[in-house]
């Protein structure tokens, strides 16, 4: 039935609502040592909720981070245990399927959106990272890129701005003061 | 009367009037883009709309929700890709259908039968959800727990192939929320003694991180995907067509508000289910189904649509959401300073009555949207993915910096986002994540009352629950959901098929 709906491999992906991705009956690359943090993640967090009031009350602070804690160490264990159980997949391997050189680009990109939204402000940072990321990803050539990547940067300014009365970082684009004198401007024509 | 006049909020005032229609034509689209879920949708739009008063952000979120399931069945029907999760099952026969030049029909029907599991599940909740916050309001803080649990334990089971992934995502939301200072005793939870966690994970930086972010570059695999193009042919379906299915139009808008009323259950599930009771009771469907058969377009698009009603009777009535869109608007709500669960439905009973008349609103609009613009559609579907994932990342990253204007939100963007993608590939699902970043509160308030109640005695607190017919009934569910997915319940199953 799956494999009737979806093309390529996108029953691999899930579904942001509620269908989850993977491979049932068979061990994805990477799957292992994601499953192991998570194991440790839950481990350091059981820890951490049994630091908070300890065994002092049920009703204390700590009692349901602690058991959350402790159902997710179980149940990531258990997957943990399924998980070495199972073959993996012939065909797939880290670079290709799980994280391809596409998607660390793009992850990287957006660590600097983070770094650069400060200093630069929205405008600029968001330029960059329209273009860089258009660029690469439809391989089209500059004329479209620009095009695109700014006419779409103004109409979310604009909608987010005005509609939506967003406040983004302006950093070096004296925004507030050219959106004064655009007001002026047409107090004045009118 | 009061109530009424509420429910006619919507149609006197024009600028909601708008809003309602702008969203449900956003729906249409964002549902049809693959891609583009109505979650997300509403997950980065929240933080947008957060400055807005609470009506008009309501009217927006709503039509974005009723058009974004109807808007999933285009696509799958036209390029065999459903647009939303809902719609999976309407590309089971949509697309034959499209392949055998009834594109159009396919449609018209679709449109007209989401309309109308629309409104039957609209109808439900009106008629159910007095009745419901009624009887909840004699629920115990106890009640209230394990209902929390169920619907974590819910989505957790029917959406994925494995339960013990969906109990690890729904605690894992449940700490997430726990995040920051205990507000009953000032202690730090899950802080690490880092200043900037003491106020806790906002929650909005979590959803666009798993829905946004992880979305988006998941579909950086499918980025070279070619858009295909459809011929469509005529729209408006029949009268005769539509009279005729009606019968099994009337069952699976049932089986939608049930499904959809399930804490924690939605569209997706329904639409599946009903797809099933189709098949099952359909005895000469207009071809076999799978091969295009009218039926199999009419029950989940019947279903999923009514099951938008359903989601909001728990949320409306308990303050639990009925699937991850209703746990996002439940979010919205507590932005806006209202605290859905009976007590809204007391205090607050035009709130209710307005959602209402905001439903048939868009319901409204659904039909109209569904019924013209295709030559738009199709050009909007066509967008490529080569623009529409860096634009998606982008209005993540203005939607989660726009709530609180800080930097940090968006690192944990980030991070959810990242997370939320190895998740993914690793058959996680991530609905159970959100229902416990909502839930948290609700969860950890209502176990400490209802232990503090029971002098911190667990021997007092099961005799409770053994001793009270609700709690019992919900307890029961609990542990049902527990042995269904265990090995030795298959063994029986198998079993019990095979002698049959």
């Amino acid at each position: 039935m799956q494999d009737h709906v979806h093309h390529h491999d996108s029953t691999r992906d899930g579904s942001s609502d509620a269908t989850p991705g993977g491979i049932v009956d068979k061990r994805r690359p990477g799957e292992l040592v994601f499953t192991a943090c998570l194991v440790i993640f839950s481990g350091v967090l059981l820890w951490n909720a049994y630091g908070i009031s300890g065994f002092e009350a049920l009703s204390g602070a700590g009692s349901v981070p602690m058991a959350t804690a402790a159902v997710m160490l179980i149940s990531v264990t258990i997957v943990f245990w399924r998980t070495v159980k199972l073959s993996k997949t012939e065909d797939e391997t880290v670079m290709e399927d799980i994280t391809p050189p596409l998607v660390i680009i793009l992850a990287l990109f957006l660590v600097a959106y983070g770094i650069l939204l400060k200093p630069l402000g929205f405008l600029p940072t968001s330029a960059l990272f329209l273009i860089a990321s258009i660029k690469l990803l439809s391989k089209r050539n500059w004329g479209f890129t620009l095009l695109v990547s700014l006419g779409s940067l103004l109409a979310i300014y604009l909608v987010f701005r005005i509609v939506f009365t967003v406040l983004m970082p302006a950093g070096i684009v004296p925004e507030a003061e050219a959106l004064q004198l655009l007001r002026n401007l047409f107090k004045g024509g009118a | 009367m009061d109530a009424f006049m509420a429910f006619l909020t919507i149609f006197t005032h024009p600028e909601l009037l708008l809003l309602v229609g702008v969203g449900t034509f956003a729906g249409v689209y964002v549902g049809a883009i693959p891609g583009l879920s109505v979650t997300m949708a509403v997950s980065i739009l929240i933080s947008f709309t957060f400055s807005w008063d609470v009506l008009p952000a309501i009217s927006l979120m709503i039509g974005i929700y009723m058009g974004g399931v109807y808007g999933g069945s285009r696509t799958a029907i036209l390029l065999n890709i459903p647009g939303a999760p809902s719609a999976i099952a309407t590309a089971m026969d949509g697309y034959p259908m499209a392949q055998r030049g009834e594109a159009g029909e396919a449609i018209g029907t679709t449109t007209v039968m989401s309309f109308f599991g629309g409104l039957v599940g609209i109808v439900v909740l009106a008629v159910l959800a007095p009745v419901v916050s009624d009887f909840a309001l004699k629920f115990q803080p106890r009640d209230y727990m394990l209902l929390a649990v169920l619907g974590i334990l819910l989505v957790g089971s029917l959406s994925s192939g494995s339960l013990v992934k969906g109990i690890f995502a729904g605690a894992l939301g449940i700490a997430i929320g726990a995040v920051g200072m205990d507000p009953l005793t000032f202690t730090e939870r899950f802080t690490f003694d880092i200043p900037l966690m003491r106020g806790g994970i906002n929650f909005i930086a979590v959803m666009i991180g798993m829905f946004g972010v992880s979305e988006a570059l998941m579909q950086l695999h499918h980025v070279d995907t070619p858009a295909i193009r459809q011929k469509i042919n005529r729209i408006v379906p029949s009268f005769g067509t539509i009279r005729k299915h009606l019968p099994l139009s009337l069952q699976t808008s049932t089986i939608g508000v049930l499904i959809g009323a399930l804490p924690g259950t939605g569209g997706d599930i329904a639409a599946l289910m009903a797809y099933d009771h189709a098949k099952r009771v359909t005895k000469n469907p207009s071809r076999p189904f799978g091969e295009g058969a009218i039926e199999g377009l009419v029950a989940p698009e019947t279903a999923n649509n009514a099951a938008v009603g359903g989601a909001f009777i728990p949320m409306m009535t308990l303050g639990i959401p009925g699937d991850a869109v209703t746990a996002i608007m439940i979010g919205a709500l507590f932005i806006h300073g209202l605290n859905p669960g009976p007590m809204l439905m007391v205090e607050q009973p035009d709130m209710f009555w307005f959602i209402v008349g905001a439903l048939v609103m868009a319901n409204f609009f659904m039909l109209l949207f569904g019924l013209t613009g295709i030559k738009l559609f199709t050009k909007i579907v066509e967008m490529p993915r080569a623009v529409l994932i860096p634009l998606i990342l982008l209005l993540s990253i203005v939607g989660a910096y726009a709530v609180n204007n800080s930097i940090t939100d968006v690192y944990w963007m980030l991070g959810f986002g990242v997370f939320g993608y190895f998740m993914r590939h690793y058959g996680y699902p991530l609905g159970p994540v959100i229902l416990g970043v909502i839930l948290s509160r609700l969860l950890d308030d209502n176990w400490r009352r209802a232990i503090i109640s029971e002098r911190e005695d667990l021997g007092r607190f099961f005799h409770g629950i053994v001793t009270s017919p609700l709690s019992l009934v919900l307890f029961v569910a609990v542990i049902l959901i527990f042995v269904s997915q265990t090995p030795l319940w298959t063994k029986f199953r198998k079993k019990e098929t095979a002698s049959k």
